[in-house]
């Protein structure tokens, strides 16, 4: 099962799509969350989540508006997607009766 | 990003591999942080990277299971080597015995044998199972070369002479790094001499049994030169 940071992670790069590299990953998680995201944390997740195969990372050309420096890019492989389905579904599961959930039910509508 | 933390940034960043600098930097280039954040940034995932390796069992015993013990050892070897060849050297070996000669240059080329063969298997094993932690095994040596070249007290010997061990030890790190393979026949033979000369009668005589941690490194490269050749052969 995913940690957190994990899933704001993959969900974060999935939402980006091709767009996704570091700086807008971690723009977005910071943006949603409202809570600051290191460099550390975010490319030591990136690693963890490559080695279990949840993500696929690669070096993009140079672009002058980083200084000619590349970008790490990202994507969510299937295994990826499944796994941040699975947390989801999870925390949905367990929040069910939880005060602060509106429908308490969890059912959509 | 104020160009007079730039350059402090950069010299922190060298820190890392080579990919994750370049995102890194650029990262930080595009969204324009603050120098002194960026700074703490870039230390903490230096800081993370170094750590990360001591999850796993390798760098805990190449700095602590091997590099501290057996530099202790080896230098108890290059002393003892620096003495026998001394004596052969200015003739005093004679006093002891008409055949003390003899024996004498064979303990000089069994131990100065043991001396480079446990070196070189002891660099090649911690520069192979410890890469990225290699400056703290290269530290943990260090302590006890300190502690012994502070109370060396032979007049008739160089301080030098206890570091005879690390010509070949540098040697073997040096052969791990450039991920040599070794050949398994070359492995069993590296390991056979090395026990052969640790349990030789004439070298029994006081702290020697110490030296039986010195086998291990030997034998370790014989697993895993068996380990390769057998994916080889799956593969």
């Amino acid at each position: 099962m995913l940690g957190e940071f994990e899933y704001l992670l993959i969900t974060a790069a999935a939402g980006l799509g091709d767009k996704a590299y570091g700086a807008a990953i971690r723009e977005e998680i910071e943006v949603t969350t409202g809570r600051r995201c290191s460099i550390g944390a975010l490319y030591t997740t990136i690693d963890r989540l490559e080695t279990k195969g949840l993500l696929k990372t690669w070096m993009s050309d140079a672009t002058p508006q980083r200084g000619g420096r590349a970008k790490r890019m990202v994507r969510v492989t299937p295994k990826g997607v499944q796994a941040a389905k699975d947390f989801y579904e999870a925390v949905t599961r367990v929040s069910r009766g939880a005060s602060w959930v509106t429908n308490r039910t969890g059912r959509a509508g | 990003m104020t160009s007079t933390y730039w350059p402090l940034l950069e010299v922190a960043a060298r820190l890392l591999e080579r990919d994750e600098r370049e995102a890194v930097l650029g990262d930080l280039q595009e969204t324009g942080e603050g120098a002194w954040r960026g700074l703490l940034d870039v230390l903490g995932l230096v800081v993370r990277r170094q750590l990360l390796p001591w999850k796993n069992w390798q760098p805990w015993l190449a700095a602590f299971g091997l590099a501290l013990p057996c530099s202790l050892l080896l230098m108890g070897i290059s002393v003892s080597v620096s003495s026998i060849y001394q004596r052969l050297a200015d003739n005093s070996i004679l006093v002891e015995s008409p055949h003390a000669i003899h024996e004498g240059f064979f303990q000089l080329f069994s131990r100065g044998l043991l001396l480079i063969a446990s070196s070189w298997a002891g660099g090649f094993v911690m520069g192979s199972i410890s890469r990225r932690t290699l400056w703290v095994s290269i530290v943990s040596s260090c302590f006890p070369c300190l502690f012994c070249l502070v109370r060396f007290r032979e007049p008739s010997l160089s301080r030098l002479c206890l570091f005879l061990f690390l010509l070949p030890a540098i040697w073997g790190v040096r052969q791990a790094l450039r991920l040599t393979r070794i050949n398994l026949a070359f492995a069993i033979l590296l390991a056979i001499a090395i026990t052969t000369l640790v349990i030789l009668p004439s070298s029994s005589r006081s702290s020697w049994t110490l030296s039986w941690s010195l086998i291990w490194p030997s034998w370790y490269i014989v697993a895993t030169a068996q380990t390769d050749s057998g994916s080889i052969e799956r593969s």
